[in-house]
């Protein structure tokens, strides 16, 4: 499969504690495998300040001890579009979801695996994986067949646009 | 010739026009005390036994801790449950594990 982007044009993030459920439409996105063998490689995590005063935002990528359950949905602003346009769509590919209709996710408390604080009255954070160094999200039980990027507490989250360019192979 | 800095990712924070984040919080989250102000650019490696993904402070005086049996640097989380069982153990088995359970069971 070739790479696809899953990107949030705006959105404030709400603060929420480890192993707590993420409330619908209060973090970015999350990814959540589509089998029990799937693997899906995460190259990319940028986010884009908005806000319009000084905000640090404590936003963190994680795997998640609790996966979300039901039906899993976005809100309008996120996208799930492959790069490339001719890319021929998986039979099940990974869902990008920020809404859970029944169970919603919660980060784990150890796993997290990627801190991206940032300031979000004009800063911008971005990392980049080496090629094969990548994050992986396996399977689609806890705690590796998920991860989501959030705000962690502790700081004062802001307005922010977000994406993740990720592929499963 | 490899070179473990080929194992290296790269994280920008860019504060250039922003009020950045204070010191004690950028520390707090574990971030070098100086990536919350102005342009931050800085390598990464992401641990291979854990998957974390760790930033390289150029400040840092202590030895990167190292796992010879993978070839990879680890995070220090993972190193000290190397020292304590002396077992290397990386992702790419557990994605191994996982993903040859999952077809067994089909």
């Amino acid at each position: 499969m070739a790479k696809r982007s899953a990107s949030h044009k705006t959105l404030t993030p709400t603060a929420t504690a480890d192993t707590t459920d993420l409330v619908d439409s209060t973090y970015p996105f999350a990814i959540q495998g589509a089998s029990a063998s799937q693997k899906t490689n995460i190259f990319e995590v940028e986010l884009g300040g908005q806000a319009g005063a000084s905000t640090p935002t404590i936003m963190v990528l994680a795997r998640d001890s609790q996966l979300a359950t039901g039906s899993l949905t976005k809100d309008a602003t996120l996208n799930d579009a492959a790069l490339s346009a001719p890319t021929a769509a998986l039979a099940a590919p990974p869902t990008i979801f920020n809404k859970a209709a029944t169970l919603k996710p919660r980060r784990d408390t150890a796993l997290t695996l990627l801190n991206l604080s940032f300031n979000a009255f004009g800063g911008i954070v971005r990392w980049l994986a080496a090629q094969g160094e990548e994050i992986s999200v396996v399977g689609n039980t806890a705690s590796l067949g998920e991860a989501s990027l959030s705000a962690f507490t502790g700081g004062t989250p802001g307005l922010l646009g977000a994406h993740m360019i990720f592929e499963t192979e | 010739m490899n070179s473990k800095r080929r194992h290296e990712g790269y994280l920008l924070v860019d504060h250039r026009f922003s009020p950045g984040i204070a010191p004690e919080l950028a520390a707090a989250v574990g971030m070098p005390a100086n990536a919350g102000t102005g342009l931050f650019e800085a390598p990464t490696y992401t641990c291979s036994h854990c998957q974390r993904v760790v930033v390289l402070n150029p400040n840092r005086l202590r030895p990167r801790e190292y796992c010879a049996k993978c070839n990879h640097y680890i995070c220090d989380g993972c190193a000290k449950l190397k020292a304590v069982t002396g077992e290397c153990r990386t992702f790419k088995q557990i994605i191994e594990e996982t993903q040859e359970a999952a077809s067994r069971a089909t």
